[in-house]
């Protein structure tokens, strides 16, 4: 097959630049090395600074507090690109409004929902268990490895392990509708948005803060959010943004679950009776 | 001599995985099968991840890249057509 | 650094760049649309994995995590010695997420395609009107 051959010669000439490439980057550029560059030190010297808490962000996790506090304003950015591309995928399903009633599909597709009760019964039991793991991911997210994003990840895989074992009319039985996800979406996004505005409203009154604070700093006025006490440490703003993310990351992705899981064959009907009309 | 030769071991092993993996996905007509190789190479990102000290990254990566794309991936699949057509111009 | 890490290394950065340079290439000649979506999400995990090899410490790593609430100034001494650069984690862990919707937003309009035009080969939908 001349196709194939012409694959290979590509690849391996490719493979010849990639190497070249990456011993002159290699010998040139910044490899991984010994040390970290001046502005990580400072992070890690930081984010749990007992002693000077002028640039202390009150989480012993380096990741979520750069992420919310000392990077706020990115991740907040990022979030509304997420809020997009969402918005994008509703957009292209637009034409469905409603979910069709279990009895007015086809024969052959209600027999296709759903698998077996082994199946059905296992998928039950594990998607429970996602759920209680991604709550834990999210609300320890500013001590142990984990936060908003990766618990949204997380929990939308139990969504999706139901649809496929059970079919999405378990969720609607449920009010797991696509309107509910798109309001308890807009909610979490909500959320994020009133706690960045807050030491917003501190500079209205005439208070000296930066915008999306945590903690308290010598030279502004901001009193900062309370940090907890040892045994229930919330540090200060962390743990709302972190809440607040996973309930917009997973109600989310669960809604685009839910338009995707539509039968093609429900799709085809609705066209036909638009094009009728 | 310490345990990061281990790590930079096992990490040259993992890239070693993902580039055969990359390169079979590219060269496969079955959509599925490079569905399920591309899983195969976020299995080998997500251990470079922990071996590249990232806890969080894993968290996040080992739902997003093995579970739910590959899911929405053959989800869309099964709505569309399996197989890449081998057309001449 | 001795020769056999450098080499190692090395090995890793040309294996990336292999990998980023056989995703580009599938990007650019598969004519199926979802070949070309699994191309791209290779393409950019591969982007954010060199991302994050770039902050890696080759002198005893540990995760840029503080073990506890409550340190002592030499733990934390320690810590800064040798946690691995949380910098690039940060930036890689928004852009997964973000990455992840933006590619099933692109899922959806190739379901879309096919929906109107009956095939997913870019040739044939180049070559079809409205």
């Amino acid at each position: 097959m001349r196709g194939t051959e012409l694959i290979v010669v590509m690849c391996t000439v490719i493979l010849i630049v990639a190497v070249t490439t990456a011993v002159i980057m290699g010998i040139t550029a910044y490899t991984p090395g010994p040390e970290v560059r001046p502005l990580a030190k400072f992070y890690l010297e930081n984010c749990l600074n007992l002693w000077n808490r002028a640039y202390w962000a009150a989480s012993p996790e380096a990741v979520c507090s750069m992420l919310w506090d000392y990077r706020g304003i990115d991740t907040l950015y990022e979030t509304t690109v997420f809020f997009l591309a969402i918005i994008g995928g509703v957009t292209v399903f637009r034409l469905i409004e409603v979910t069709p009633p279990l009895e007015s599909l086809s024969e052959k597709i209600r027999r296709v929902l759903g698998l077996s009760v082994i199946v059905r019964t296992i998928s039950k039991i594990v998607a429970s268990i996602i759920l209680i793991v991604a709550v834990a991911i999210a609300a320890h997210g500013h001590l142990t490895p984990g936060g908003g994003f990766q618990a949204g990840a997380a929990i939308s895989v139990a969504p999706l392990m139901i649809i496929i074992a059970l079919s999405r009319y378990f969720l609607e039985e449920r009010k797991l509708t696509k309107e509910r996800m798109l309001a308890l979406r807009t909610v979490g996004l909500l959320t994020i948005w009133c706690t960045v505005i807050i030491p917003l409203i501190f500079a209205l009154v005439g208070q000296v803060v930066y915008a999306m604070q945590n903690q308290a700093k010598p030279w502004t006025t901001f009193p900062g959010f309370p940090t907890g006490q040892l045994s229930t440490w919330i540090a200060g703003s962390l743990f709302i943004y972190n809440m607040a993310e996973f309930v917009a990351v997973g109600a989310g992705f669960t809604l685009l679950f839910l338009l995707l899981s539509l039968p093609e064959e429900v799709f085809r009907e609705f066209m036909r009776r638009l094009t009728r009309k | 001599m310490s345990y990061v030769i281990v790590l930079e071991v096992l990490l040259a092993i993992a890239f070693t995985v993902a580039v055969i993996c990359t390169y079979m996905v590219v060269k496969e007509r079955d959509l599925v099968k490079a569905v399920v190789l591309s899983a195969l190479q976020s299995i080998m990102y997500t251990l470079a991840y922990y071996l590249l000290m990232a806890p969080d990254i894993v968290l996040a990566y080992v739902a997003v890249g093995v579970g739910i794309y590959s899911v929405v991936l053959l989800f869309a699949i099964s709505k569309t057509e399996r197989f890449e057509e081998v057309e001449a111009r | 650094m001795s020769m056999l890490e450098f080499t190692l290394l090395m090995y890793c950065y040309a294996a990336l760049i292999a990998v980023l340079a056989i995703s580009l290439y599938g990007l650019v000649r598969r004519p199926n649309i979802l070949k070309k979506i699994i191309c791209l999400s290779i393409f950019g995990d591969t982007a954010n994995t060199l991302i994050i090899f770039l902050g890696f410490r080759t002198r005893n790593p540990i995760p840029p995590i503080v073990p506890t609430l409550t340190p002592t100034k030499s733990l934390m001494m320690e810590f800064t010695r040798r946690a691995v650069d949380p910098v690039p984690q940060c930036l890689v862990l928004t852009a997964i997420v973000i990455n992840m919707a933006v590619l099933m937003f692109l899922i959806f309009l190739a379901i879309q395609i096919y929906r109107h035009y009956g095939t997913l080969d870019v040739r044939k939908v180049a070559r079809l009107r409205g």
